[in-house]
């Protein structure tokens, strides 16, 4: 199969995140599997306009802002014509290609999670609240045309607040490190926290809640691992037990994350959480905040999720942390996620069960606002099979 | 025993939270009331028995309370969380004080939004009160003992059960808390629902004349003065959210008697 993925980053982006490992992981086992794969996404400097990548090649065009007029431009210019399929991978901004694919090709998008919450971590309050009151439900909206594969119960659920009827769960995928760190836990109580120190993963409240648990087990510890700005403004409040690592190689966080008794997390939303697993691999259990997506890696990885509250995070701490102690907690086999291999087949059967030729005119007529009388064929050409 | 009418929204934490309870003997009754959403589906990924049963909440604790098998009650609502230690901490009180009866489990709350904090910091005010604090946890003997809840009330029936609990036994309290999901407050649901209340309330104040006084001047919002005034925003925000409740309460209750008088009936 001829198929194009739309990213707005690849791996080699210096901010490359869960999304662009995820994308990497599967494209090359396509690309050994015989199909024919290209990846569209946002330039980087220092790397080409083209390049092959394990096998599938990587185009790279325009900024975070212009990568989605680009990517159509790119269609226009060379891609109609060239492709079996278009994977619309979502990241907040959607590349809407069941809008502008026209060959016949069929489009299906991909999301890893919705924005909400998210907004008013990472933009000015009024952009913030443009963004996720009418930017993010207009665009999602728009993308409800398509058929939709999700990473996590909570993304289906998100999408389908916002209209969109045909979502599929696919899996998360995770592989655990090769040499899995082959070290006792630590002999005073230690709790472990790792992320990047922005806002949405709320490294203020872990701090919080480790304040308030020490008040019942004064010896606990807490390592916070990973930079970002807000690293120093936390190191300054220097609370005692904590300490921080900054950024560090896996190794060491690896080394860190199978020492402790337990991991913290409390981000505002995540699409599943990839920590979590990582955690639960290395023989490690989470508390982490009931949200979106924390609540499927947690579950999965066998862990507790507690009220969105420092206080809770700290009671349910001090109840847990002595059971941990007394009786160790097995690695989870890919920490409750899936092998990569089992993720890139599922992922390609799932496109090729769902993905479907836009339908211009439903299209139009939704652009319009105008009501599309919903049959079951809804959005289907005939004679084409879906 | 939980009793559900469209609570999918915050079921599944619920029942998450009974089942990772550390006492090793829990079980879990979930009396439906017809929803269509996906309560019953996520309730029998958790429960025990997962039954049917109308009209009221009152009459589903009743029945799930002949239903179930344990040695003491606990009625939980589906939108709250509890600690892990909750049922090993009811086993060690009832076991330790074999003349108290029924237990408290103090209540905290959260959810998304200002409306949300004001809300908390309400219930923190609340704490430690026995005329807005309800007992949850009855010995097996104490609930049948009552007959139960009150199938006649649908609001205030927590109020009745507790007045009727303290005439015949002592209540403790276990010191884990109940975490209470809030959501998103909005002050026009808020409202319909205080009026909604507000109709069985006034049967309510009827049946309990003496002591139901105390039940609504709510003096606890008033007794801790150090707690509003560290928090004036909140403070102002709860005094609206108490407004916006009386305000539905007083119209729930005129609606109740301009539909119970003869002159009112249209």
């Amino acid at each position: 199969m001829r198929i194009l993925v739309l990213n707005w980053r690849d791996l080699s982006h210096p901010a490359a995140g869960g999304a662009e490992v995820y994308t990497e992981q599967v494209l090359r086992r396509w690309a050994r599997a015989g199909h024919e794969v290209t990846l569209f996404a946002s330039s980087v400097d220092g790397k080409p306009a083209a390049e092959i990548v394990d096998g599938y090649r990587v185009v790279r065009a325009g900024n975070r802002f212009t990568v989605y007029r680009e990517a159509r431009r790119w269609w226009d210019r060379y891609g109609r014509g060239r492709f079996d399929v278009v994977v619309d991978e979502t990241n907040t901004v959607p590349f809407l290609a069941h809008e502008w694919v026209d060959d016949g090709a069929r489009t299906i998008a991909l999301v890893h999670q919705t924005c909400e919450e998210i907004w008013h971590h990472n933009a000015p309050p009024l952009a913030a609240h443009l963004g996720r009151y009418r930017l993010e439900p207009e665009w999602l909206r728009r993308l409800g045309g398509a058929p939709i594969l999700a990473v996590s119960d909570s993304t289906r659920d998100a999408l389908a607040r916002f209209g969109a009827r045909d979502v599929t769960v696919v899996p998360e995928g995770y592989e655990p490190p090769a040499d899995l760190p082959a070290v006792a836990k630590e002999d005073r109580p230690t709790a472990v926290f790792c992320g990047r120190m922005v806002s949405y993963k709320r490294p203020w409240d872990v701090l919080r809640a480790v304040e308030l648990a020490r008040r019942e087990i004064p010896g606990l510890r807490l390592w916070m691992i990973g930079g970002g700005p807000l690293l120093d403004k936390l190191r300054a409040a220097a609370p005692p037990g904590v300490e921080f690592l900054g950024r560090v190689s896996e190794r060491v966080k690896h080394d860190r994350m199978a020492r402790a008794h337990v991991h913290l997390s409390t981000s505002v939303r995540e699409g599943w959480g990839l920590v979590v697993t990582e955690a639960a691999a290395l023989g490690t259990p989470t508390i982490a905040y009931d949200v979106p997506g924390l609540r499927d890696s947690t579950r999965a990885a066998g862990g507790v999720v507690v009220p969105p509250e420092p206080q809770a995070l700290a009671r349910w701490l001090c109840e847990l942390l002595p059971a941990r102690m007394a009786e160790p907690f097995a690695p989870v086999p890919y920490g409750g996620a899936h092998g990569w291999d089992d993720v890139a087949a599922t992922l390609l059967t799932a496109v090729e069960l769902h993905a479907r030729t836009p339908d211009r005119r439903s299209h139009e007529d939704q652009l319009r606002g105008a009501d599309v009388p919903l049959g079951p064929d809804a959005g289907r050409v005939p004679g084409v099979a879906a | 025993m939980v009793p559900t009418y469209h609570s999918a929204r915050t079921l599944d934490a619920c029942l998450a939270s009974l089942r990772n309870q550390n006492h090793p003997d829990v079980e879990v009754v979930v009396v439906d009331n017809g929803s269509a959403d996906a309560t019953t589906e996520i309730a029998r990924r958790h429960a025990d028995q997962v039954l049917q049963w109308g009209p009221e909440r009152s009459a589903q604790r009743n029945h799930g309370t002949a239903r179930s098998s344990g040695d003491v009650v606990v009625f939980i609502d589906s939108d709250m969380v509890l600690e892990p230690h909750i049922a090993a901490q009811i086993e060690a009180e009832f076991t330790a004080h074999p003349g108290v009866g029924a237990l408290v489990i103090p209540e905290r709350s959260f959810g998304d939004g200002f409306l949300a904090r004001c809300r908390q910091l309400e219930k923190h005010l609340y704490v430690g009160d026995p005329a807005v604090e309800s007992p949850r946890a009855f010995r097996r003997a104490v609930i049948e003992e009552l007959g139960g809840w009150d199938e006649q009330l649908t609001a205030a029936e927590d109020w009745d059960l507790a007045d009727r609990t303290r005439r015949i036994t002592a209540v403790g309290r276990v010191t884990a808390w109940i975490w209470h999901d809030e959501g998103r407050i909005r002050l026009r649901a808020t409202f319909a629902k205080k009026r909604y209340y507000g109709r069985w309330i006034d049967q309510y104040v009827r049946m309990h004349a003496d002591s139901s006084g105390s039940k609504f001047a709510r003096t606890a919002l008033l007794r801790k003065p150090g707690s509003l005034l560290r928090h004036p925003v909140l403070t102002a925000g709860l005094a609206t959210l108490k407004a916006t409740e009386a305000a539905g309460l007083v119209l729930g209750i005129r609606d109740s008697r301009a539909a119970s008088s003869p002159g009112g009936a249209r």
